[in-house]
């Protein structure tokens, strides 16, 4: 009886832990801040972004009702000059921007990975990561100084040292359209260039050596290596980095805050800027109309970004 | 199928998770639950709920007293550019009041962080000491966050604010400006650079075409690269040039009227200038989005430029990085008829759901008679940044009995407002000239060859974001 009872107890034992509620008590709770923190700092706020680009809400209008507007706003963004010129200027940028900020680490890593000295592959390391080190607004301050007309060292170099301008033509690496953006990209590649480095280094790290000398051994030049093994071993990595770095060059704001304001004459005043602009500027911060403005370049940016996910298809 | 895992390991994983491992984890769950509890209540302002809709504020309930220390918030460059404020006002009042003294988040004008608060009818601080009229004020007001001073403002320190100052801070029939630090557009110029040229140093032009000759002349010469410099936002060079044309350039709402005639012939002046001003003039400010540590500001202070229309704060601060200061001189702007010129001041907001009113209004009269803040804005050397003070008071003392450190431009500057006006105050009061910018500049870019032409855009351009805004 007793051996049965226990056989009872331990089948029931058994049935609850296999329950569906045994799952639900032992894991769900220990899930809650993780899903508490996804909900209320990222869903949250997309959904509530959403739902003021379909209303008229103002936000400096205090206890006025707020009214459903449908695709109005999307309709006018859609139609409003500064959307679109706003959008083509961060695609210029990013243009410009990305190629260097992929090829210059790739071909960094690519010389770090040779050096065989093990001490001075670090030293190179550490040098290359230092303006990964400095915060955001000091670079741009810095830079903003370095591309100073009247002051700065690159214009003193150019004016006083070199004579290849006078002080009335020298560049106007901030004020020419021509140059902003690539005045900004230089900054930006210098900046990353370390922390993109790092990850194509880890890249190569997971590439078999083998696969180089077995390539030598068949004859193959340093330049067939590249384009055959280490270029395809390295796609995942330059998805990621393509992915990654599309998105940041699109959403650039901070550095075309402090470099050009809210002039919309400049390059600098881009979708972001004017959707900066109009959330928490101009008159009664029309948050609606800034958030239908921000959908629309958000959706641009993931229909880019799925077709980068199928550019850099696995094709084994 | 082997995952790295032993089977053992992974039926414990998997399968036995022991009832005191579960208890264990509970409780630390329990512990993150109240640490959640705790931050919450912390980000909605501790123990003590903020007021609901129609509840009375803390300081309302007990008239001059509150929770806390009395808490003003400053715009970081007013504690910078005036020391005193810490080293000496603060302190002296603190015998009197507990002060907790705060820099405001407020970097490039924003005033997010005031609004998010007064939305959840709180503030972190009462009062608000960085606010310039044409600025925010507006803003602050439809936003219900900031209230008047007139029940605590006392009569004496009213009828003693100079009265255009006065006029400026009072919007809707109420003062929500305690005016504090006074800026007039003037004309500064390098003596040193103006005696190379040839040219009488204590001689200002006293017109427009006086100064452009005078510029060119400087430039012809040699005697600096470049003859003449402003700033390009529209507030600190359009306006006060117009200004010193006509001062009736607003329209009915309160908007600048670019389409003026004074304001055609102030573009015209402002091409002529940059003609002989240094090539950058246009280039956004490093700081600030672009609004400070302008390239004017560079060229005079690099003494590459002999003429400068600006705030005068300006070329005082940075003729104190020249070989020797003493070679500024700062004078009325040049008139085109009327001699007017635009002036501002920043002054306190008063939070509408801030504490410790009255006790705001005791600790704004004894900042803005200090005459250790006069001292050191006017008198200090190469630490001078210029800036006046508002007090009819102060200045017919000052002029009976000049101290000390007095220098004689302050009483042709504070002499200014006497026919000045202030750019009004209005949602768009400030945006309406960054709005415009970029159109009137094709006028200088040679994009559109007739300056009304520019002009008319850059209002279409406004009315239009204007009405984009509902207004």
């Amino acid at each position: 009886m007793v051996v049965l009872a226990r056989g009872r107890a331990g089948a029931t034992a058994r049935h609850w832990r296999e329950s569906f509620m045994y799952r639900f008590v032992t894991s769900w709770p220990f899930l809650l801040p993780t899903i508490g923190f996804f909900v209320g700092w990222q869903l949250y706020p997309i959904l509530r972004v959403l739902w003021m680009s379909f209303t008229d809400y103002y936000y400096l209008r205090v206890g006025e009702p707020v009214h459903w507007v449908g695709l109005a706003n999307y309709r006018e963004a859609l139609a409003d000059p500064l959307v679109r010129q706003g959008l083509l200027r961060a695609l210029a940028f990013t243009a410009i921007f990305l190629p260097g900020m992929i090829v210059i680490p790739l071909v960094a890593a690519i010389l770090i990975d040779r050096v065989r000295n093990q001490r001075l592959a670090t030293i190179y390391r550490v040098i290359l990561l230092i303006p990964a080190m400095i915060p955001g607004p000091l670079i741009f301050v810095l830079w903003k100084w370095m591309y100073s007309y009247t002051i700065g060292p690159i214009n003193y170099v150019l004016v006083d040292v070199l004579h290849l301008f006078t002080i009335y033509n020298a560049p106007q690496w901030l004020g020419d359209p021509d140059l902003t953006f690539l005045a900004v990209a230089v900054m930006e590649w210098w900046w990353g260039l370390g922390y993109h480095t790092i990850f194509f280094l880890a890249g190569l790290a997971t590439i078999p050596r083998e696969l180089f000398e077995a390539a030598r051994v068949d004859g193959a030049s340093e330049w067939r290596m590249f384009w055959s093994v280490t270029l395809p071993r390295l796609r995942p990595i330059l998805l990621v980095l393509v992915v990654l770095r599309f998105g940041t060059a699109m959403a650039v704001i901070d550095e075309y805050l402090i470099f050009g304001g809210f002039n919309r004459a400049l390059p600098t005043y881009t979708w972001t800027v004017y959707m900066w602009d109009l959330a928490f500027q101009l008159g009664d911060w029309r948050q609606s109309y800034a958030a239908a403005v921000g959908w629309i370049g958000a959706l641009l940016m993931l229909i880019v970004v799925a077709f980068l996910f199928w550019l850099f298809r696995p094709r084994d | 199928m082997s995952n790295g895992i032993g089977d053992s390991q992974y039926w414990l994983l998997e399968e036995r998770l022991q009832r005191r491992e579960l208890l264990k984890r509970l409780t630390t769950l329990g512990i993150l639950g109240s640490s959640f509890g705790v931050l919450l209540s912390a980000c909605r302002g501790g123990t003590t709920p903020a007021p609901t809709a129609g509840q009375p504020s803390a300081s309302e309930a007990t008239p001059g007293g509150g929770e806390r220390p009395f808490t003003p918030t400053f715009y970081q460059w007013i504690i910078n550019l005036h020391p005193d404020i810490e080293k000496g006002v603060n302190p002296d009042f603190a015998k009197k009041h507990p002060i907790d003294s705060k820099i405001a988040p407020v970097q490039g004008f924003g005033i997010e962080r005031f609004v998010a608060e007064a939305r959840d009818k709180n503030s972190t601080w009462d009062v608000y000491i960085g606010m310039t009229p044409f600025v925010e004020m507006a803003q602050l007001v439809e936003a219900e966050v900031i209230e008047p001073w007139d029940p605590y403002l006392p009569d004496d320190v009213k009828k003693d604010i100079i009265p255009s100052i006065l006029e400026e801070a009072t919007y809707q029939g109420k003062i929500y400006n305690w005016p504090f630090l006074l800026d007039v557009i003037v004309l500064g110029w390098h003596a040193g650079i103006v005696e190379k040229a040839g040219l009488d140093p204590e001689k200002p032009p006293k017109t427009w075409d006086e100064l452009l000759a005078a510029a060119r002349k400087v430039k012809d010469s040699g005697a600096a690269p470049f003859g003449c410099t402003f700033d390009a936002h529209g507030w600190r060079s359009l306006a006060p040039i117009t200004h010193s044309i006509s001062t009736d350039v607003y329209t009915e709402d309160g908007l600048f009227d670019f389409t003026s005639d004074a304001a055609v012939q102030a573009l015209e002046l402002m091409k002529q200038m940059m003609e002989l001003a240094n090539p950058d003039v246009l280039n956004p400010g490093k700081s600030d989005a672009g609004v400070n540590d302008t390239p004017d500001e560079a060229a005079f202070g690099a003494e590459q430029v002999a003429y400068y229309v600006k705030y005068q704060n300006a070329p005082i601060r940075f003729a104190g990085v020249w070989r020797d200061p003493s070679k500024l001189r700062l004078g009325a702007l040049p008139s085109g008829g009327e001699g007017a010129t635009v002036f501002w001041n920043t002054g306190a907001a008063l939070f509408k759901w801030g504490k410790n009113k009255e006790i705001a209004a005791e600790y704004m009269k004894a900042l803005t008679y200090d005459e250790r803040i006069w001292a050191h804005s006017i008198g200090g050397g190469r630490e001078a940044v210029g800036q006046l003070s508002v007090y009819q008071s102060l200045w017919d003392a000052w002029r009976q009995n000049p101290p000390k450190w007095m220098q004689d431009w302050a009483f042709f500057i504070v002499d200014q407002l006497k026919v000045s006006k202030a750019i009004r105050t209005h949602k768009f009061g400030l945006t309406q000239f960054v709005i415009g910018q970029p159109h009137w500049e094709k006028y200088f870019k040679g994009e559109v060859r007739d300056p009304r032409q520019a002009l008319q855009e850059a209002r279409d351009a406004v009315l239009a974001e204007l009405k984009k805004q509902g207004g």
